[in-house]
């Protein structure tokens, strides 16, 4: 029995290697890629495009309630207004009410777009773009135009938030990152990839404010922390933390190495520290070609002349 | 006087004769004698920061409140060991370069132990009469890690707490003993307040005690079997081709310590190892993404994270995911290193005789693919166990990268594999492969026609069987020869001293 079945995996597996095994070999190694961007990248962008769908569908409901409500009636409004019909409303459409390509952005307050704005994230590289961080477009005064005039297109939403950080416990942020920030952005804030696509920006470069719209918005995947989570008084305490601490960490050690832990410490240790070493021995390690020169001539100086040496 | 006190002790220690024949021992000049060393001097380099540190660590995991230097940890709760382990860096004179010194000589250790292990693999060194000196070394090399494990973990922060959390869960997962024997590592369930001590006396006495009793009877093997050499240059399988310990060796060893130092103490002293007031006090309900340990850990790390989520059910009892990397992968391991010389000469090379001349890796070119196939599965797994900084730093989906790394561990050894075996047969081939070129030079003769000449024969081309010498006035044991003919300035000559 089973030297029936060796003998028909050994008539099969010569079967195999009869086929151009270059082919196979670049199949078999390509295949599992290609296997695995469908399994796994194709449900993550559907489920992204599904939570845009639903956003989508919210805030056109709010169209209808508070269609009137737009309107630019202070100068700062005004600027708002044509630099958001220039920017932004080919795609979030004429009085930010969603389009096909973006959702609407009725109804999220001006913290929020402060932040997607301020962030580089809007406007987009391309439409279809990944919002990705990259220098502002705007200055201050015009993101806060922007934001001020969509939110004066209906109620609710996060108002720009500027915290303030007097009186604020960094040892309070500290622990309040530790549990809740740390397990995406690190415990350095260095930021780092999570699963199926999504990942964890570094907290790099962010002002106070970026810092308390995005823990009470949740852009992107980041979850909303709400103030039954953390408090106000938490939120300057994490503010103060994060504006201090990671984004400037005190290295009282030296380089800093990104905060990314032992995988650029071993490679510093390995490559450099080791490596250094390696260089040393074969500096002192081997006879220098000037030694072996100067044996090699004075051996063949005193050849000539030699009776000394000794069989 | 000091003639007579140092005949007085000499005569009861006989110390001369056998300091003159440790003084004789003589060492192959070549580079890749001198890597072990970098271990020994690493770990002297730790040994000395290890008992300063030793100082003003506080090995307990009782709670106090910090108060001190680093503001964001003011009126926290912690332990003990955080907090002294806090002081040392910001209070402590010295004390956070002690600490950097400390850390990345281990990372040094382990790292050329590993590259050490290797050029003895390679070169076949670990052959008869050698192979007890092997699984010597292999020890050495499992304790190293297995004490950076432990020395990473006591001061107590988030980033190596939860490594200790791994470490209780692959304990667990042996099957039939698994809990018992975490209960018993650990005093109880996890966190529990024995870790810190107990890790802290294994740590600072059980296991370097042990590694300086390995090391003295690696050492002292390696005084007892004297050198292996390379071939050339008069080397034979009865006779050790070199430079006597003293002084030529003594001058260079001491010139390597000193080095070796300094390159670990620039580390030190620019670059920032395990920054643990940015991670925090371990708090078993916190922890942080992408927390990595060690390098040296890393294969195992990786193992982790590639290994697919089988779980095995046997009736009544179920072998869990984690004791297939964490535990049967290193078993296996160590097992095969320990035996490989055995398996070697039994399977493959039918080779049982004594071997002090080193093969060149081609000679041996299935040790050498074995090798280098072996090698290509751990280096990729310990790539493996930087999934999340790979996938950060490429910008692709984090899944994509950890198949990659599921199919590569599997498929990049078998493609190792030929191309060192074949890499190694063509390299036999070329018997001038490896040694210094020749270069051409191109001259103009009168008529302004172009040749091109040879340049002149470097030395150590041709390794010449070396005649020996007699040197009267060098005070060298009877037994040692020089090889060559500069009796003028002998201390820069080659010696030779036979094998018995």
């Amino acid at each position: 029995m089973i030297e029936a079945v060796k003998q028909r995996i050994k008539i099969h597996f010569k079967a195999l290697l009869k086929y151009d095994k270059a082919a196979r070999l670049v199949i078999f190694a390509l295949a599992p890629i290609f296997l695995v961007q469908l399994f796994v990248e194709l449900p993550a962008a559907a489920s992204v495009g599904a939570h845009l769908g639903r956003h989508h569908s919210q805030t056109t409901g709010q169209i209808t309630q508070t269609a009137a409500a737009g309107g630019a009636r202070t100068p700062q409004l005004q600027e708002g207004r044509t630099l958001f019909d220039e920017n932004c409303s080919s795609c979030h459409g004429i009085n930010a009410a969603g389009s096909k390509l973006a959702p609407g952005l009725r109804g999220l307050g001006a913290g929020v777009i402060n932040l997607w704005v301020s962030s580089g994230w809007m406007p987009l590289a391309n439409p279809g773009a990944e919002p990705a961080r990259k220098p502002a477009l705007f200055n201050s005064q015009q993101t806060n135009a922007i934001s001020e005039y969509v939110a004066s297109l209906s109620k609710g939403g996060i108002p720009i938030l500027y915290p303030d950080l007097k009186g604020a416990s960094v040892e309070e942020g500290f622990s309040i990152f530790a549990l809740n920030c740390a397990p995406c952005h690190t415990i350095t804030g260095a930021g780092d990839a999570l699963s199926n696509g999504l990942y964890a920006p570094p907290l790099h470069g962010l002002t106070s404010t970026q810092v308390a719209e995005a823990v009470r918005s949740g852009p992107n995947n980041m979850p909303v922390f709400s103030t039954g989570v953390i408090s106000k008084s938490q939120l300057k305490d994490l503010v103060a933390y994060v504006t201090k601490y990671i984004e400037h960490p005190d290295n009282p050690g030296g380089l800093g190495l990104g905060g990314v832990g032992p995988v650029a410490e071993g490679f510093i240790g390995l490559f450099i520290g080791v490596g250094l070493c390696l260089l040393v021995a074969f500096w002192i390690g081997d006879r220098t070609e000037k030694e072996e020169k100067e044996d090699s001539h004075s051996k063949g100086n005193k050849k000539s002349e030699t009776g000394v040496k000794h069989a | 006087m000091i003639d007579a006190i140092y005949n007085w002790i000499d005569d009861r220690l006989a110390l001369s004769k056998s300091g003159r024949h440790l003084l004789n021992k003589i060492f192959p000049d070549h580079w890749s004698f001198m890597i072990g060393e970098i271990a020994l001097y690493s770990f002297i380099v730790l040994l000395i920061s290890g008992v300063f540190l030793t100082l003003y660590f506080v090995p307990s995991g009782a709670t106090v409140i910090y108060h001190g230097a680093y503001k964001p940890l003011d009126g926290t709760r912690v332990s003990d060991a955080y907090a002294s382990t806090i002081n040392i860096t910001f209070a402590v004179r010295g004390g956070l370069f002690m600490r950097q010194l400390h850390h990345w000589a281990a990372n040094i250790f382990v790292g050329s132990i590993v590259v050490h292990m290797l050029r003895v693999f390679f070169t076949g060194a670990f052959r008869r009469p050698r192979e007890a000196n092997w699984m010597i070394g292999a020890t050495l090399l499992i304790l190293a890690i297995f004490n950076g494990f432990l020395g990473y973990s006591i001061p107590d922060d988030l980033v190596s707490g939860t490594g200790i959390r791994i470490a209780f869960s692959i304990l667990e997962s042996i099957p039939f003993v698994g809990t018992n024997l975490a209960f018993f590592l650990f005093g109880g369930n996890y966190p529990g307040k024995d870790i810190i001590p107990r890790f802290f006396i294994l740590h600072v006495l059980v296991l370097p005690l042990i590694i300086l009793a390995l090391l003295g009877a690696h050492l002292g093997m390696l005084v007892k079997h004297k050198h292996s050499q390379f071939k050339g240059r008069g080397a034979r399988n009865d006779n050790v081709v070199g430079s006597p310990l003293w002084p030529n060796y003594a001058a260079k060893a001491g010139g390597f310590f000193f080095l070796t130092t300094g390159v670990t103490a620039i580390l030190a002293a620019l670059i920032q190892i395990n920054p643990i007031w940015q991670y925090g006090p371990y708090v078993p309900y916190k922890v942080s993404y992408a927390v990595q340990p060690d390098w040296y850990m890393g294969w195992l790390d990786g193992a982790l994270r590639v290994m697919p989520s089988w779980e095995i059910h046997l009736p009544g009892h179920m072998i869990p995911n984690v004791f297939f990397p964490g535990i049967l992968l290193p078993g296996v391991t160590f097992t095969l290193i320990y035996l490989w010389p055995f398996i070697e000469s039994k399977f493959i090379t039918h080779d049982y005789a004594e071997h002090h001349l080193l093969d060149r890796p081609r000679d041996n070119p299935m040790r050498t693919a074995i090798g280098s196939a072996v090698f290509a599965f751990y280096f990729v797994l310990f790539g493996a166990s930087s999934t999340d900084v790979l996938a950060n730093y490429l910008q692709v989906s984090l899944n994509v990268v950890l198949w990659i790394f599921r199919i590569s561990c599997i498929v990049v050894p078998i493609i190792v594999f030929p191309i060192a075996y074949k890499i190694c047969l063509e390299l036999q081939q070329v018997p001038e492969a490896g040694k210094r070129k020749r270069h051409m030079i191109i001259v103009r003769d009168d008529q302004g026609a172009y040749h091109s000449v040879d340049s002149e024969e470097y030395p150590g081309y041709i390794a010449p069987e070396l005649a020996p010498v007699k040197i009267e006035d060098v005070d060298l044991a009877p037994e040692i020869e020089a090889l060559n003919t500069s009796a003028d300035r002998p201390d820069e000559g080659i010696y030779q001293i036979p094998r018995e």
